[in-house]
């Protein structure tokens, strides 16, 4: 009962979210003149620049807390929906605490406020974003048996798998629309895994008070 | 406890003998039921090879997409710099856009919305991770 509550909250939340978030203008999926495949190239090449950024920061992130990023990597496959929940809350939440803070710029205080809104939902989507390219790649290429991973040479260890969630993901990002879908989902369920497992460090984000026994 | 007694406790089956030459060893784990653990057919734990680094992949990864980046912004006649900074800017425009349809709304009409919302996030938060533990 509480789980079919929750798929039915979160197809209700994406639908929303998908409502809101669609664009009004038509994508072309194939060019029809000169200008749109100029264009169409434009995307292409930025798409993969953005692609060769992703791999060194999940490479350094990876390589500086590669634990955290693997827990991070296993709830999102343990706690799919919860982490998706999460995160499609919380990038609502993003979105509005920025536009309340915006009313404070006047008053100067908005300012630091926003900088750090800005700068902590960037960090928890590209921490988050990560941790998905690790669990894509575990799911994708990741060994099975104990047999299977010694004979490998090159598809084992975190860095490995980082590498090829990311190569995946980018390719499907080059997809014209599909692409844009997936690295939002993707984006969402990181946002959701990097919350909940606080970066890795499986904290509590909470205190819970417990009085003292007598 | 002595060195030997101390020995068995690290180690009991590279010290399997002096358990019949101790009496109090014996007496305390005479008792313990020993199974032998195959530890090959337990499943692979996430962590088991998790440090290997496979450079090769991961240098010629990083290469062939750069290659790719810098063959495509060729052609666009685009730098890859210029490129990324396309993207920032564009995300900025749209926020700012989205930002200016937005504000005339008011705070309050986003209070509401901003109190419930932060409110199902503090619920969603308090959850504890299960990962390992599932």
């Amino acid at each position: 009962m509480r789980k079919a509550l929750l798929i039915t909250l979160i197809l209700a939340a994406t639908l929303v979210t998908a409502l809101v978030a669609a664009p009004l203008f038509k994508t072309p999926t194939s060019p029809a003149t000169f200008s749109e495949a100029a264009s169409m190239m434009t995307k292409t090449a930025v798409s993969v620049s953005l692609l060769f950024v992703w791999i060194i920061a999940a490479v350094v992130v990876t390589l500086m807390s590669a634990r955290e990023v693997r827990y991070s990597s296993i709830e999102v496959r343990t706690s799919p929906l919860h982490c998706f929940a999460l995160g499609l809350v919380a990038v609502t939440s993003f979105v509005l605490t920025g536009i309340l803070f915006s009313y404070l710029i006047p008053y100067l205080v908005g300012i630091p406020l926003l900088a750090a809104l800005g700068v902590f939902a960037v960090l928890t989507k590209v921490y988050g974003t990560i941790a998905i390219f690790h669990a894509i790649g575990t799911i994708v290429a990741g060994a099975r048996s104990r047999e299977v991973m010694m004979q490998r040479r090159w598809l084992r260890g975190d860095l490995a798998m980082v590498v090829i969630g990311v190569l995946l993901l980018g390719a499907i990002r080059l997809i014209p629309v599909l692409g844009l879908i997936v690295w939002s989902i993707a984006s969402v369920f990181g946002v959701g895994t990097a919350l909940a497992t606080k970066f890795g460090r499986r904290e509590p984000w909470f205190l819970v008070f417990r009085p003292a026994d007598a | 406890m002595n060195d030997a007694c101390q020995r068995y406790a690290e180690d009991p089956e590279a010290n399997a003998a002096h358990l019949n030459a101790c009496a109090a060893c014996r007496a305390v784990y005479g008792g313990v039921e020993t199974k032998p653990v195959n530890v090959d057919v337990l499943p692979l734990a996430p962590w088991e090879g998790a440090a290997y680094r496979a450079w090769p992949l991961v240098i010629g990864g990083t290469l062939t997409v750069l290659a790719i980046a810098l063959a495509l912004c060729a052609a666009a006649g685009i730098s890859p710099l210029s490129a990324i900074a396309f993207d920032v800017q564009a995300n900025i425009a749209r926020a700012s856009l989205a930002y200016q349809k937005l504000r005339p709304f008011g705070p309050l009409v986003f209070a509401v919305p901003f109190i419930a919302v932060n409110g199902i996030l503090v619920l969603l938060l308090r959850r504890a991770p299960r990962g390992i533990d599932a």
